[in-house]
């Protein structure tokens, strides 16, 4: 069973240019097309003739679709890092056998060679060459078909999943942008990749693979060092920075060869462990389908680094980060199996005696299954009786495939009694809206309302959901909202210096009993208050406690109605002006939020204003009880009221827990400093949830206590007990074990990019309000420079000190921190509220999404129809630079916010009358809405941008921007490889980063 | 002349007629010289003009008879202050033969009637709440340019806000809101109506907003200020910016009329619901105090001074925010007279004193505060007394709001004249002017002291004192109030010579219009020790007097004080004014005219306004609050209450008020006034079990059961509250309402029953009493 009914019914776009999406099937992301668009699939071309023959029996290999060969579990000891270069390719010595890529790499440019210096390959490499991506597969294993036979009966129903999306794939995706939802509505089996009957069948595949014969590796092969370390790096240009030659570098870099990320949009299957060992997750921003086989899916928890490093001064050493990104109610893959649900009855779960860790594939029973060893704290346990089972040869526990919880990374249980203080409450959904003239008047009022009448419609039914809403101006109204009353009853809470709620009044009712009413009402506000002359005056004097009031009613609902109450999530909408600094200006708001999140209220707030409002201070409150802010600015009537109901209904009907507990633990010898995120913390151990949701990502940071043995194995295992839409009690727990090394390559080789990054994103975030900008930018610059010298002095080989040496899997660290440094929360230039919105975001943003956030994508839509063969819908992606960009195209920017179209001066006519229905550049409008027109560029476009929108479930803002315009210096502003006031080029950059490390190394 | 007849020429009654020459002399009376005066007392031969009172020019006095005239120079000669006045024009005529009303030696009470909205054209009303359309205060004269320069606007009526409670159980609340919306629809187009309702929340509901029900909340528990107050009703008017701006009277709901909101406050009234139910163990939170100070508010905002009343309808009492009477756990029991003896009322002097504070807004805005509590527990009406019997307000203690009781009063209430008038007068002032020879001590009533001081005021202040002039929120035309005089030392008084007093009444009629009602009076000073002083001795008005005076004490003694006071008071009197041989008790005689008092006193005593056993402290405010505003005639029935006995022998005769009057063959009729009692002697009651009353043969037996009823109707007709009538056989347990109050002459302890009932008690009887102050009297 799911935990959750994933996100409901498609979003369909409110907008008539937005056409509701049907349904992709399931196996949509497995079509080749999007395959072969994205990915840097021009290794598997040409690899895969080179690429032995797959082993018969091998899991993969039913995807004939997958132009690569099968991955890893038939060649587990050669299995290198995905992020590493593929020594396969790089001529080796015959000392391993040819290894294949489970997921992927970096592509081309791993490959280990000094490329950039090099220049040997073309530039074309970035891209696969037209044509080459649909190829059929190349060669399908001959086992395939045979592989395929045994699942077919079992799952009758499921279509031949991978082969027939050949053929039905793409054209019938017009791709919500928000389909992740109905794309989960699909049965689990269908939806299943792999078949789910198939694997124990599958000879080898069982959750701890034995050994393949034949491979001369011990298992823990993962843990050995590479031979060849330097081919583990990126160097750039030997040119750069002799020493000595400050400024010779940048002409000599040929700028088309330094590392840029290459998005890969094939879908990558990931088994989590192989071999009974850890396998090294895919990249958070690639596009995977996860077998969970013992650890948990990456997606759930995934680590900077991916074996642990034995001791603190390894760490250290390496200059890099050790934390965990905990997103434990991510959405997964539609054709991932939905994590098992376990109940253990009135006892609960098996649990550690000593740690109180939960039972988890690497629990080691022993004295035949009498008892257990934690993996966590290594405490022998009793096994319960009633759990008892006998170990079989392999020392395993017999049936430990049959139990989820003794194979599976992710599991839930059922929560018995003892994790309940209480019944789980029913969900409150509290609407608050602003009325004040001002609001009434930009039309937030009138969008609010009718996205909140929108969304009722999507709230769960049945008796278990119950809502509320509220106005405020200088006042507060309340609305009883029972049937009984021959119309709504508005009560007004005069006194906002101290707030207080009518009790007893029926301000909260079952959904089902109010509709009607609060249709009716929902309807009649925007016109209710449209004389709304709340006197200006008063209400600058009343906003500070304005925001105050509008929170605290929830309050003492909770305090006083505990039989009721409440987690809530209560909905502010827009807020005007206020005081500054990023830094919470009030100690009260603080200490309210603390409040809300001890009575279970989550709130978000939706911020639609023109002027400043102080985010900062307001955004306080949603940080701690795990709410988010929407921050509408400047609003819009006439563009933003779709991207507010968006917004609203995807936070409501997006899969989510109420009055969460979340804990992890860690094996002995390490563990957790810090966690970070959008959370309450009144103990030390666990983080209080009001409110999760599946975007919600919390990092959690992680220290030595002691050193770790080289060759054991480090598990984390993350705990979130919360409570399920419906209203069932559980606990969601997740255990990713991972090797521990004293080796330092294997840091660098095993370090994971995007989660690092992720990582240094929200330290930033969260550095940013107490600390001076440039200082921030220093520390990100250093931890850069560190982490590169610490990889050049203790691993690269090379000798030559003009090379600027990368390890491979961090080659793209240095524009990403640049990025970094340009971005909006770094610049000065930005207005203040942007910056804290910025910070907000990052707050709680899971890795997949931070990374495009800073780093956006920018495609051109100028020509979408040209590349006719090209099925994929997102156009390859340029390079963030102002020479990509013409005066010819347009282009569309993306951070998963945010979607600019640049529109360039010279831009056909025709092309523009195609797209936006305007013949000139000038006549672009000031806010925008995307239209569909009858012609097949404009088709393209809302394809596109609904497929952006799915992908980063998010309705995107879009904005029309052209040259010479305020709108044109936003776009440019992206532009993160161009030289500009806010910071140096990339080559500069590189330059710099190059300079300090020789600097350092000299010293 | 009889002091009956006077009164029903004067409205006065006199506790003395004649008026000894001194003060050293007048204190000895131990009755003080007071006259307890019914201001707007219903008169068929009032004469009412519709032209300004002329005035004198010097002490204010209105023309009257008593004045000095000289017609040749059109001069009158004020008779207080000896002012001469010169008529004004419109007096032209005037001559022995044409004399104006108010002249007529007849007429010792005038009323000017010098607004009539009738006149000045009730046409269209102005647009919005502009309820600033008579300024109050003196200015008669401005209300008039005013109306005549603004005629176009509406007269705006009376305003009432209904203050609900909805703690009350849903079948007692339902026929609250029939009540309510009965009196809605029955009133006049121009009031002003609006609905404040609470729990532990306080709602003033919007009247004039359309869209939806709007209410504004007040949290129960917090006491808000009067600005407070306002400004969440948005009711603040915006200070004039610029110069020459009217200032914005922002547009409110809260108080419209009747005319503007009738669909809105009746579908208020009509939803006005039950609160859900509390916690078990535990009384409703209420928040009385903090409604009352909302309404109160609301109208302090409206500037509405056309009189308004707040009437507060609970069934329990408030438990929450200022003005709390007893904590929500049933635990704590509501405070008994015994509990305010000892202290242990942890509230009651905090809600007392609240209400204290909330009177002088109340009388500032001629503001009403009524209560009518439906309950069969205390609702606080104590600690809420002071407001109410300082506004002028009604209150009633009944068990139900579908009581007929309940019904009858609110109807009474907002009866009509003939003229289709409300039967209410607001914002009353009464003015007294005498001439120099005596001095104002002060009133008891339902009145409030303005402070307003000349020569003529005292520095001896007995109750509201240091005034000439009282502010009453309301009075009806019973209401009574005592003032209390005392005789001017400074001033050589001759005895013979006459002194006058003038009683000006001005009110503002139920049509809007202000009136003033003039009554002129004079008696004659005598010499020290005169038997006209006793000849002018009217021991009713006394009895009435003294007993407001012994209340009055009682509210900050204990009983036993007001006892020994009243006692030491009567003993004093009778050995002054007793006809008996020193030291001889047996010898002791009073005249004619003193022999009632002493039974009175003692039925004073023994009665439920000093001897708080027995009744609720709520129950004793209330009838504490009855007295002090009941003529002479219906204070002495609450004093001692008549009982009359019907039987076959003959006509009703009134009997003595004694245990031995109770027989098993007759029926008594017994008046409290707060009760009346029908009491079927036990052969009667026996009689009509058998249904010989229905028998034809037995015609006698079912007139005469037939009687006592129809003239308990009429005793109870004109009454409000509407008194309990209890239907009671002899013997049975409803008796006890009669028999508490019969004097018990023959008790357990009694040798010598002579077959009557007894009554079980220690109480001293008549007899005793009379005998001891006998005993005492003669002692010297």
């Amino acid at each position: 069973m799911a935990s959750y009914v994933p996100p409901g019914a498609p979003r369909p776009a409110s907008n008539a240019n937005n056409p509701p999406s049907s349904h992709p099937p399931p196996n949509f992301r497995a079509n080749p097309n999007s395959l072969a668009d994205n990915l840097h699939n021009l290794n598997f071309n040409s690899a895969a003739p080179r690429a032995p023959s797959p082993l018969p029996g091998t899991p993969f290999s039913r995807q004939a679709t997958q132009p690569r060969p099968p991955s890893g579990p038939p060649f587990p000891p050669t299995f290198s890092h995905p992020n590493e270069p593929s020594p396969w390719i790089v001529p080796p010595p015959g000392a391993r056998p040819p290894p294949f890529v489970s997921s992927a790499s970096r592509g081309l440019a791993s490959n280990g060679q000094p490329v950039f210096a090099s220049g040997a390959l073309p530039g074309g490499q970035w891209f696969p060459p037209l044509g080459s991506a649909p190829q059929p597969p190349v060669r399908p294993p001959p086992t395939m078909a045979m592989a395929r036979a045994p699942p077919q009966p079992p799952t009758a129903t499921s279509r031949p999943l991978m082969g027939s999306s050949l053929i039905r794939a793409p054209p019938v995706q017009p791709a919500s942008p928000f389909s992740a939802a109905p794309q989960a509505r699909q049965p689990p089996t269908t939806a299943y990749p792999y078949g789910q009957p198939t694997w124990p069948l599958q000879p080898g595949q069982g959750a701890p693979p034995p050994p393949i014969t034949g491979s001369p590796q011990p298992p823990r092969m993962f843990g050995m060092p590479p031979p060849l370390p330097n081919q583990s790096m990126t160097s750039v240009s030997s040119a750069v920075g002799q020493i000595g030659a400050p400024v010779a570098g940048a002409s000599k870099i040929d700028p088309n060869q330094i590392p840029r990320p290459i998005p890969s949009s094939s879908v990558i299957l990931h088994e989590t462990r192989q071999g009974n060992q850890a396998n090294p997750p895919p990249p958070a921003t690639s596009d995977y389908i996860v077998r969970d086989t013992g650890n948990c899916s990456p997606r759930y928890m995934r680590c900077t680094i991916n074996q642990i490093p034995c001791t603190d001064d390894l760490l250290t050493t390496s200059g890099m980060q050790l934390a965990l990104m905990v997103q434990p109610l991510a959405i997964p893959h539609p054709s991932e199996e939905t994590v098992q649900v376990v109940d253990f009855g009135e006892s609960g779960p098996v649990r550690c005696s000593r740690c109180k860790g939960y039972i988890n594939p690497f629990m080691k029973f022993i004295d035949q299954g009498r008892r257990f060893i934690c993996n966590f704290c290594g405490f022998t346990d009793e096994t319960p009786r009633e759990y008892h089972c006998n170990l079989g040869p392999d020392g395993r526990r017999r049936d430990a495939d049959e139990r989820p919880e003794l194979c599976r990374g992710t599991v839930e249980f059922v929560a018995s009694r003892e994790y309940m203080v209480r019944d789980p409450m029913p969900a409150v959904y509290f609407f608050l809206i602003d009325v004040s003239t001002n609001a009434i008047q930009t039309g937030a009022t009138a969008a609010a309302c009718g996205a909140i009448n929108q969304v009722i419609a999507d709230l769960p039914e049945g008796p278990r959901t119950m809502v509320g809403i509220a106005t405020f101006d200088s006042t507060i109204h309340f609305y009883n909202l029972k049937r009984a009353l021959q119309q709504p009853l508005m009560l007004v809470v005069p006194d906002v210096q101290d707030v207080y709620t009518p009790l007893q009044t029926d301000l909260v009712v079952q959904l089902s009993e109010c509709r009607q009413h609060l249709e009716l009402l929902l309807e009649s506000i925007p016109t209710m208050f449209l004389e709304n002359r709340t006197a200006e005056s008063a209400f600058g004097a009343a906003t500070k406690s304005c925001h105050q009031l509008a929170l605290v009613p929830f309050l003492q609902e909770t305090l006083k109605e505990e039989l009721t109450s409440l987690q809530g999530r209560s909905i502010v909408l827009d807020f005007q002006e206020a005081h500054k600094l990023l830094q919470p200006a009030d100690e009260t708001l603080k200490a309210m939020a603390i409040e809300f999140a001890e009575y279970q209220v989550c709130v978000d707030v939706f911020i639609t204003t023109q002027t400043y409002v102080d985010i900062a201070s307001i955004a306080v409150i949603p940080r701690t009880t795990g709410g988010q802010v929407y921050y509408y600015y400047p609003f819009s009537a006439v563009s933003d009221p779709a991207k507010l109901y968006n917004d609203l209904r995807w936070n409501v009907t997006r899969p989510q827990g109420f009055e969460a507990v979340m804990r992890v633990r860690c094996s002995q010898g390490i563990e957790v400093l810090e966690y970070n995120g959008n959370f309450c913390k009144r103990m030390p151990t666990d983080v209080d949830l009001p409110g999760i949701d599946c975007d919600k990502t919390v990092m959690v940071t992680l220290k030595h206590d002691d050193n770790l043995k080289d060759g054991s194995e480090c598990a984390f295992q993350c705990a979130l007990l919360y409570t399920t839409v419906n209203g069932q009690r559980r606990i969601r727990v997740t255990t990713l074990s991972l090797p521990c090394t004293s080796i330092l390559s294997n840091l660098f080789r095993s370090a994971e990019l995007d989660t690092q990054f992720a990582c240094f994103l929200k330290q930033a975030a969260s550095e940013i309000p107490s600390r001076p900008l440039l200082l921030v930018k220093d520390r990100m610059t250093n931890l850069c420079i560190n982490i590169l010298l610490s990889y050049r002095k203790f691993c690269a080989t090379v000798t030559s000190s003009g090379q600027l040496i990368l390890p491979e899997a961090l080659k793209l660290l240095p524009l990403y921190t640049l990025a970094l440094i340009k971005s909006k929360g770094l610049r000065t230039d930005g207005r203040i509220d942007e910056r804290s919105f910025w910070i907000n975001y990052l707050s709680s943003i899971s890795t997949p999404l931070a990374i495009p956030f800073v780093h956006p994508r920018m495609v051109a839509i100028h020509d979408l129809n040209s590349k006719e063969g090209d099925q994929s819908l997102v156009p390859p992606v340029i390079s963030l630079s102002t020479e990509h960009v013409n005066d010819g195209g347009i282009y569309l920017l993306e951070n998963g916010e945010d979607c600019l179209i640049y529109i360039g001066n010279s831009v056909d006519s025709d092309i523009l009358q195609q797209l936006f229905c305007i013949s000139s550049v000038d006549e672009i409008p000031a806010q925008f809405v995307l239209q569909q027109y009858d012609n097949p560029l404009s088709k393209k476009l809302n394809d596109l941008v609904n497929e952006i929108r799915r992908q980063r479930c998010s309705y995107l803002r879009l904005k029309l921007c052209k040259k010479g315009d305020p709108s044109g210096m936003l776009f440019f502003s992206y532009m993160i490889e161009d030289k500009s006031s806010s910071g140096l080029s990339y080559v500069e950059f590189l330059v710099h980063v190059h300079r300090q490390i020789q600097l350092k190394m000299s010293s | 002349m009889d002091f009956i007849e006077l009164e029903a020429i004067e409205g006065l009654r006199w506790s003395w007629n004649s008026w000894p020459a001194s003060k050293s002399e007048a204190t000895a009376l131990l009755v003080p010289l007071s006259v307890m005066c019914t201001p707007l007392m219903q008169s068929t031969e009032l004469p009412i003009l519709s032209y300004d009172p002329l005035l004198c020019s010097q002490c204010g006095a209105v023309l009257n008879p008593y004045a000095r005239l000289d017609y040749t120079s059109r001069i009158w000669f004020c008779p207080f202050c000896y002012k001469k006045n010169t008529f004004p024009r419109s007096y032209s005529g005037i001559g022995e033969t044409n004399l104006p009303a108010e002249l007529f030696p007849t007429y010792s009470t005038v009323e000017y009637s010098f607004f009539n909205p009738k006149l000045n054209g009730m046409s269209s009303p102005s647009s919005s709440m502009s309820l600033t359309s008579m300024s109050m205060a003196s200015s008669f004269s401005s209300i008039s340019s005013l109306s005549g320069l603004d005629s176009l606007r509406k007269v705006v009526g009376p305003a009432f806000v209904f203050v609900v409670d909805t703690c009350t159980a849903e079948e007692e609340l339902g026929a609250l809101k029939n009540e309510l919306l009965l009196v809605v629809e029955q009133l006049p187009e121009n009031a002003l109506v609006g609905l404040v309702t609470f729990d532990s929340m306080v709602r003033v509901h919007d009247l004039g907003f359309s869209e939806c029900s709007r209410v504004v909340l007040f949290h129960g528990e917090r006491e808000v200020s009067s600005e407070q107050t306002q400004r969440f009703l948005g009711l603040t008017r915006t200070k004039q910016q610029y110069l020459g701006k009217t200032p914005v009277i922002q547009k409110q709901g809260f108080l419209l009329p009747v005319s503007e909101c009738e669909f809105n406050i009746t579908t208020a009234i009509e939803e006005i619901h039950s609160s859900p139910q509390v916690m078990p163990g535990h009384r409703p939170l209420r928040s009385t105090g903090t409604a009352i100070l909302a309404a109160l508010g609301l109208l302090e905002g409206c500037l509405v001074n056309t009189g308004s009343r707040i009437m507060v309808f609970t069934s329990g009492p408030a438990t929450l925010g200022p003005g709390i009477v007893v904590d929500s756990d049933f635990r704590s029991t509501i405070r008994t007279h015994r509990d305010l003896i000892n202290g242990h009322a942890p509230y009651y002097s905090k809600s007392s004193s609240f209400y204290k504070q909330v009177s002088p807004r109340l009388c500032d805005a001629s503001i009403i505060l009524d209560l009518f509590a439906c309950s069969l527990d205390q609702v606080g009406a104590a600690e809420l007394k002071d407001p109410v019997e300082r506004s002028g307000g009604f209150m009633m203690l009944v068990e139900s709001f579908e009581s007929s009781q309940f019904r009858k009063c609110l109807r009474h209430i907002f009866s009509r004249d003939e003229e289709g008038n409300l039967k209410m007068y607001f914002d009353a002032t009464i003015e007294i002017v005498t001439t120099k020879d005596l001095k104002i001590c002060g009133a008891l009533g339902p009145c409030v002291s303005l402070h307003k001081k000349n020569n003529l005021v005292s520095n001896n202040e007995i109750g509201e004192g240091g005034t000439y002039m009282w502010k009453l929120g309301t009075l009806t035309s019973k209401t009574c109030f005592s003032f209390f005089f005392q005789v001017n030392e400074e001033h050589k008084v001759q005895p013979g010579s006459a002194f006058s007093i003038q009683f000006i009444t001005r009110y503002r009629h139920g049509n809007m219009g202000i009136r003033k009602r003039v009554t002129t009076v004079a008696r004659r000073w005598v010499a020290n020790n005169s038997p006209e002083i006793a000849a002018g001795f009217d021991q009713e008005a006394a009895a009435s007097v003294m007993a407001r005076l012994a209340i009055q004490r009682a509210e900050d003694c204990q009983a036993r004080d007001v006892i020994r006071w009243l006692d030491d008071t009567l003993i004093r009197f009778a050995s002054k004014f007793g006809d008996y041989v020193q030291e001889d008790p047996s010898s002791f005689r009073l005249s004619s005219n003193f022999s009632l008092y002493p039974q009175f006193m003692y039925y004073l005593r023994r009665s439920q306004f000093i001897d708080v056993f027995n009744s609720s402290p709520d129950e004793t405010s209330f009838f504490r609050l009855m007295l002090n505003r009941e003529g002479v005639v219906g204070s002495l029935i609450m004093i001692q209450p008549t009982l009359l006995q019907y039987s076959f022998d003959g006509p009703p005769i009134p009997v003595l008020l004694d245990v031995r009057s109770i027989s098993p063959d007759v029926i008594l009729l017994f008046d409290s006034y707060f009760h009346v009692v029908i009491h079927c002697g036990s052969k009667i009651a026996q009689w009509r079990k058998l249904g010989y009353d229905k028998d034809p043969n037995h015609e006698n037996l079912r007139k005469l059961l037939e009687a006592p009823e129809v003239d308990a109707e009429q005793l109870i007709v004109d009454r409000v509250p509407v008194p309990k009538i209890i239907k009671c056989d002899q013997h049975s347990s409803q008796a006890r309402f009669l028999l508490a109050k019969l004097n018990p002459s023959v008790t357990q302890n009694s040798t010598y029953t002579d077959g009557s009932d007894i009554i079980f008690t220690d109480d001293l009887s008549l007899q005793v009493f009379i005998d001891h102050l006998q005993a005492l009297a003669v002692q010297g």
